[in-house]
């Protein structure tokens, strides 16, 4: 395991003092010196992960497909989201945006003296043990995202953006990062108060991430796969997790309102919203201004879905649009 | 010949009583501090702590050694016979770097990430004051009549340094980029690493005039004495170098390649070694002082930190974690 940890730590650091350091150095960014190192390692991770989503969890949707795609370009565009994503690009942005917020009340939050203990080191059990550690911090984690996923669903400014997320008519194991940038900011800003304030460690944040994300990506496969009866019950599964983008049908306009669990069902189980029918259902929304995201690029759905999230916090945007039948006719 | 005899079991007995030092390093990332066994040249153990352990400090009548969990807001003191666990100090905000006046009257915390300075009166730990100072506090030091602490203020390039009975500002200038370590080898000479650049700058200490410089290496950032007053040791963490200084003559005397961002330094009891952590590989080196080569470099948690050694054997009977590595003699 040593061995592996130097592997890795080594690629790091060598990409690091052979790249990074130098820029930083010669920029004149040195007080960035221990975050950009970390930063190094998230990219490393994203290269891993987009390696696993494309040799492997990509080989099982096209052995086992569950339905046929008519149209790649639409999955071609998720694939920009997860490149930009797990390649730190949009991170990036994110980070430099959420930085000075989650400082400022970190700031607060230790000033006053209100921090929690490290949990880690007060519950029996999970102090000498580095696994039940992780295990703890990521099904609290995932507890947090599971209401912060129910509020992306619940508030209508913030379903404007997190529906460009449900658009996608061809759900694959690309889709998980199909997000706008100002829905990865919120949902960053709230996941890293929340970690920050329950103390996740850095180690175990990394891991979190890279652990759930996979397991994320693979529950968008277009696959029919469910766990078992047992399994299915402790990690959201492909068919758990395709009800949640399935299109909406007259006796239940908003079924994705259920299976919000990011990576453990149990959320959905105790609070009500989880659904384990099995049925095939189509992936996408029913509004077609929604649905057009399908015929644009990262671009223009970045744009377009800007607007509609702008439209539906500012009132006097929301105007209705308009159609060519009503324009009056040229003098 | 039997005096021959006598002489040689002394000498085994004698290396064999130098080597029991045990080493204590915190690893920043990992929210724990290992310990490791100068003579197995190994982790011994690994004992969690708060979140974010950087640095540490030994009490002025020597009999404890102060570990710092910035987050949690803790000192953590260990008996430095026997490394057991004594006592912990609550609210003491964001104690990154800290320091005792050498009269042992004054303890001074600079809370990096909080941007303020702490001063204590040392006797019960009483604030005396908190100095709110915009910058990223650094390092510090204090001059030999425990009148002054001078800080370097990271994000800014500044020094500061503060009257210790009135806790007012004597003086502010402006050094260079990323001012961290600092030093006062005589009463007439501040000296300070400059990690955004590749030199150390000499610094008046009674108004802060700036007298001169020396080139050292990439990203030059903390010293380290080696015991007689005129040399000191110095990390460059992006030249992964460690220069032995002159002080007196002002110049380089020797580098020592240790790779990996060398930081914070210690040296053995007998003088033989210099441990070095290496933040970014997550080990520690070690140095042989009488080559000037790193010879072993050993496996500890992430971002190693702050390191201290201690004569005596904290663990004796026990058994390392993992073999121990020469890892760094390949480098």
């Amino acid at each position: 395991m040593r061995d592996l940890v130097d592997i890795w730590v080594g690629i790091q650091t060598w990409l690091f003092e052979s790249l990074v350091a130098p820029l930083l150095y010669g920029l004149g960014l040195m007080e960035w010196f221990e975050p950009a190192f970390n930063a190094v390692e998230f990219v490393m991770l994203g290269a891993v992960q987009i390696a696993i989503i494309a040799f492997g969890m990509r080989l099982i949707e096209k052995r086992w497909p569950l339905e046929r795609h008519p149209d790649e370009r639409l999955v071609g565009v998720d694939r920009v989201y997860t490149v930009l994503n797990k390649l730190g690009v949009v991170p990036l942005l994110v980070f430099a945006v959420t930085y000075p917020i989650t400082n400022q009340i970190e700031y607060a939050v230790r000033a006053w003296g209100l921090m929690v203990p490290p949990l880690d080191q007060m519950l029996p059990g999970l102090e000498d043990s580095a696994l039940a550690s992780f295990l703890f911090y990521f099904v609290l984690y995932d507890f947090a995202a599971y209401w912060v996923h129910r509020a992306q669903h619940k508030l209508g400014w913030w379903w404007a953006l997190h529906s460009l997320h449900h658009s996608q008519r061809q759900v694959t194991v690309w889709s998980d990062d199909r997000n706008h940038i100002l829905d990865n900011f919120l949902v960053t800003l709230s996941l890293v108060v929340f970690a920050q304030f329950v103390g996740v460690q850095p180690e175990d944040y990394v891991l979190i991430l890279m652990v759930g994300r996979l397991i994320e990506s693979f529950s968008h496969a277009n696959i029919d796969l469910g766990f078992g009866r047992i399994g299915r019950w402790l990690v959201v599964s492909p068919r758990f997790h395709r009800l949640h983008h399935a299109l909406g049908t007259a006796q239940d306009r908003r079924i994705y309102d259920h299976n919000f669990a990011p990576v453990f069902p149990i959320w959905d189980i105790l609070f009500g919203t989880a659904i384990y029918d099995g049925k095939y259902r189509p992936t996408g929304v029913d509004d077609p201004r929604i649905d057009a995201d399908n015929g644009r690029g990262w671009l223009g759905q970045q744009v377009t879905v800007l607007g509609r999230f702008l439209r539906a916090v500012v009132p006097t945007l929301r105007r209705a649009p308009a159609q060519p039948g009503l324009r009056p006719p040229a003098e | 010949m039997r005096n021959l005899a006598f002489a040689l079991i002394a000498m085994i007995l004698g290396t064999a009583a130098a080597r029991a030092d045990s080493v204590l390093v915190l690893n920043s990332e990992d929210a724990s501090y290992s310990i490791l066994s100068r003579s197995h040249r190994a982790e011994m153990k690994r004992v969690p702590i708060g979140r974010e352990p950087h640095h540490l400090i030994a009490t002025p009548d020597g009999s404890e050694v102060l570990l710092a969990s910035t987050v949690t807001n803790e000192l953590t003191a260990l008996d430095t016979r026997t490394g057991e666990r004594r006592r912990v100090v609550r609210n003491v905000v964001d104690p990154y770097q800290l320091g005792f006046s050498p009269d042992g009257k004054w303890f001074v915390t600079a809370a990096n990430r909080l941007d303020h300075i702490d001063i204590y009166q040392a006797d019960g730990l009483k604030l005396a004051r908190r100095i709110f100072m915009d910058g990223t506090p650094s390092h510090l030091a204090f001059d030999a009549e425990s009148k002054t602490v001078f800080v370097t203020l990271q994000e800014t390039g500044r020094v500061v340094a503060f009257d210790l009975a009135s806790q007012t500002l004597k003086w502010t200038t402006e050094v260079g980029s990323a001012p961290a370590g600092l030093i006062m080898p005589d009463a007439d000479r501040l000296i300070v690493a400059l990690t955004g650049d590749d030199r150390i700058i000499v610094v008046d200490p009674k108004n802060g005039a700036i007298k001169g410089a020396l080139k050292t290496g990439k990203a030059a950032h903390n010293f380290f004495p080696r015991g007689d007053g005129r040399y000191w040791f110095l990390s460059n963490r992006v030249e992964g170098t460690i220069s032995l200084l002159d002080t007196q003559d002002m110049k380089v005397v020797a580098t020592i390649k240790v790779p990996g961002g060398p930081d914070d330094m210690a040296i053995t009891a007998d003088g033989k070694e210099m441990w070095v952590t290496q933040r970014f590989l997550r080990r520690v080196a070690v140095v042989d002082l009488e080559k000037m080569k790193m010879v072993a470099s050993v496996p500890v948690g992430k971002s190693p930190h702050g390191i201290m050694i201690f004569k005596d054997d904290w663990l004796i009977g026990g058994s390392p974690l993992r073999a121990a590595s020469t890892a760094g003699e390949r480098r």
